[in-house]
């Protein structure tokens, strides 16, 4: 059976480029080295929800039609458009979201991609702060010590913390995970050994927990190597792994940076608690930080998405800045799909903006808030949309999806997820990193190409192509009516 | 004086840009050539005429700047008045963003609601809104870091977040509530906020003065108490007779900008008062 090695897993943010593959029968069997989201992908890909052929709405319910037919009826759609949408985007190949931009470009519209309910606070703030970053090599073989704030990459990313941060084997930096591994056998044989004093001697009665005013930060367990801080509202599984657990109060991460900043710079705090933590745990906390000889902040959405939004990303970047006073120290947001990034790079590239472009005007404006597609469907001012590689109807507000809806949608993707369900034309596609090739950024903006293992079903063409032709039947149209 | 009327001809879903909407571009002109100001509505460029009914009127007075008057919902037109120097605009229903953005002179009056960025950047002038106000008021636009440089904004209603981000001069004065992050690394300028406040006021200012009337949930632990205060001067003829907290802050941004926090209404404050 013919192994694939060196494959990219399209999935999260990390790109893990060293997923091999068996095939069998031009189907993949077997996958090594993934994690369970790699493993589900790919080998779940080709399942009941995938569509096979195009299909238009007629008298209320979806038909099968050509692919020349869905072509025509989608470019007169948004050839006719006032004001049309154009979003999704992070799931595919930069070759196609190239073609998506000179489409918006050609109609007039509005091209958004999913940063805007992820990350784009963070992008705006890095356009008002500027970003300490670097690759991800850079710190799994020098940074020494690892925070992750707002994130949790054990669930989010399994392989994060493998292959870049705490538990990787670094040319200067040694994993943590041998003594992660000790650790746990400790703890597993204290809860062993209270258990066993508990059935030896006469029965406690349940202890009651602490109220809140009294709660105790966790303590700190000795060890050599890198060392882990995770700061969260609640102890996910990586704030288990961490040396270091800070618990802040779900919405108060504003108040938190702050008040790292200030203990960064040396200046006293006039209160007891920031955010429900005691002010001497932060201190330990800050003083690990400054110790430190290169220190990685990642961030996610509890800190995008949560009170504050931009402005805590303003306030951790800041933080960063301030420990760069003192250490060096560099943050990086964590991505979530695997080419939201690339979706980034290349709207900037042929925009000048990251998100959010408004072409209506014929130049690219940009201003989230105003030309942001969550905010152009609530204050219903689109006429259409044109959905690639996403879901929005189950992820947007419902008032925004409502609105979406009642216009004419198109969708291209190669699933019957909610919003294809909801389509007026809907065009499968090939899965990119999969059936089909193409480049995708990984989080630390470092590009990475897309394999193309095995073959598409048949008459299911990439993103790329499909759009190409809509864009060709687009300029057909319009050339028609100018001339007349 | 020159008087115009504007009437919307339908109710507007598409945006519409209407940048045309300035008394110093209607100054001197006929009818006619009003009627073919261009304008955006989506991705159709028009004509105003085709969008709003014109009508001039002319009246003896002193003044010879136009005043335009738009009755009726204007939400979705965005724009309005940006960049103007004097005249005046008044209008009788909602209006859209970007409302006297860079504005220097003359006056805009809101009968009703605005949205975003209403006086953005603005130098100079007056806006007066007597509905609510939406989020960035006199903040900005993305990425800048120069606000509002001068005039003075009067809100009657509610207005939402980051309002005077950046400022450096000028006057805001909002007689409801607002949301966070009030006057966000502003340098300079005032800020009164007669009613409730959503938390974060003063996040990372250098210098100006915000007073905050009714509730603020918590100050940042980055400002510092410097004492109590009797009555707080807003501008000529406002004084606001009430005990204040006084913090100075941001610490972080070694800032001393000052915070003005009414006593009565934050019993939660008073744990300050023992570093007095």
């Amino acid at each position: 059976m013919p192994v694939v090695k060196a494959v990219t897993c399209p999935v999260c943010g990390s790109l893990c480029d060293d997923i091999e593959l068996t095939v069998e029968n031009g189907r993949i069997v077997k996958v090594k080295n993934g994690c369970a989201m790699c493993e589900a992908k790919f080998l779940g890909y080709c399942g009941e929800h995938r569509v096979l052929k195009p299909m238009i709405r007629k008298n209320g319910g979806l038909v099968k039609t050509t692919l020349k037919e869905a072509v025509r009826r989608a470019a007169e759609i948004l050839a006719e458009a006032n004001y049309p949408v154009l979003y999704g985007w992070s799931s595919t190949s930069c070759e196609a979201i190239s073609v998506g931009i000179e489409l918006a470009e050609e109609v007039g519209g509005v091209i958004d991609n999913t940063s805007v309910v992820c990350h784009g606070p963070s992008i705006l703030s890095i356009q008002n702060v500027g970003i300490p970053s670097c690759t991800l090599g850079q710190i799994r073989h020098r940074a020494d010590l690892i925070v992750y704030w707002g994130s949790n990459p054990w669930s989010a990313h399994p392989r994060h913390i493998e292959r870049y941060t705490a538990f990787a084997e670094g040319r200067f930096e040694k994993s943590a995970w041998r003594s992660y591994v000790n650790k746990v056998k400790a703890l597993v044989g204290r809860k062993k050994l209270q258990s066993a004093i508990k059935r030896l001697f006469v029965k406690k009665p349940a202890p009651v927990p602490p109220p809140i005013s009294e709660y105790k930060p966790y303590p700190f367990i000795t060890k050599e190597g890198r060392k882990l801080i995770v700061i969260d509202v609640r102890r996910t599984k990586s704030a288990e792994i961490a040396d270091y657990f800070v618990q802040v109060e779900p919405n108060k991460d504003y108040e938190l940076l702050q008040a790292f900043r200030m203990l960064i710079r040396d200046q006293e705090l006039e209160v007891d608690r920031v955010a429900g933590v005691p002010v001497e745990y932060l201190e330990e906390v800050a003083d690990v930080m400054v110790s430190c000889d290169f220190g990685a902040l990642f961030f996610g959405l509890g800190l995008t998405m949560s009170s504050g939004k931009l402005r805590n990303i303003d306030a951790a970047l800041s933080l960063v800045r301030d420990l760069n006073m003192r250490t060096k120290f560099i943050i990086m947001p964590m991505r979530g799909h695997f080419n939201v990034t690339g979706a980034n790079i290349v709207f900037t590239w042929q925009t000048g903006y990251p998100y959010a472009v408004d072409f209506s005007l014929g130049y690219p404006r940009y201003n989230p808030g105003e030309t942001s597609v969550v905010d152009v469907l609530l204050r219903k001012e689109s006429d259409a949309a044109i959905i690639v590689a996403s879901d929005p109807v189950s992820s947007f507000p419902r008032k925004a999806a409502e609105h979406l809806v009642k216009n004419p949608l198109i969708v291209i993707d190669p699933h019957m997820n909610v919003t294809a369900q909801m389509a007026d034309v809907l065009i499968p596609s090939a899965f990119v990193g999969i059936e089909a090739s193409g480049t995708a950024y990984r989080m630390d903006h470092v590009p990475i190409p897309l394999k193309k293992v095995v073959n598409p079903p048949k008459g299911i063409h990439p993103d790329e192509e499909i759009l190409r032709r809509i864009l060709k039947e687009v300029r057909r149209i319009k050339k028609k009516e100018e001339a007349a | 004086m020159m008087l115009v009327n504007l009437y919307p001809l339908k109710e507007f879903k598409l945006p519409v840009v209407a940048e045309c909407i300035n008394p110093d571009i209607f100054q001197g002109k006929k009818p006619k050539e009003i009627e073919g100001l261009e304008v955006w509505e989506g991705n159709k460029q028009k004509r105003l005429g085709e969008l709003f009914k014109v009508e001039v009127a002319k009246e003896e007075s002193v003044s010879e700047a136009a005043v335009i008057t738009i009755h009726g919902d204007v939400s979705h037109v965005k724009r309005i008045g940006v960049g103007m120097k004097g005249g005046e605009i008044v209008v009788k229903g909602d209006a859209g963003m970007h409302l006297g953005e860079e504005m220097s002179g003359g006056k805009i009056t809101v009968y009703g609601n605005v949205l975003g960025w209403a006086g953005s950047m603005m130098k100079g002038g007056t806006i007066e809104i007597h509905g609510n106000a939406g989020d960035y008021l006199g903040a900005p636009y993305r990425g800048s870091t120069e606000g509002m440089k001068g005039g003075k904004i009067i809100v009657h209603g509610n207005v939402g977040n980051e309002v005077g981000a950046h400022m450096k001069k000028g006057l805001i004065k909002i007689y409801g509530n607002a949301g966070q992050f009030v006057g966000f690394r502003m340098h300079g300028g005032t800020i009164y906020v007669q009613k409730d406040c959503g938390g974060r006021g003063g996040a990372c200012m250098t210098d100006g003065t915000i007073v905050v009337g009714g509730f603020l949930e918590s100050v940042l632990p980055t400002f510092t108490i410097e004492g109590l205060r009797k009555r707080v001067k807003i501008e000529e003829g406002e004084v606001v007779e009430a005990p204040f907290y006084l913090f100075l802050g941001d610490l972080t941004e070694n800032g001393r900008g000052r915070l003005f926090v009414a006593k009565e209404p934050n019993p939660h404050l008073g744990y300050y008062e023992k570093f007095l």
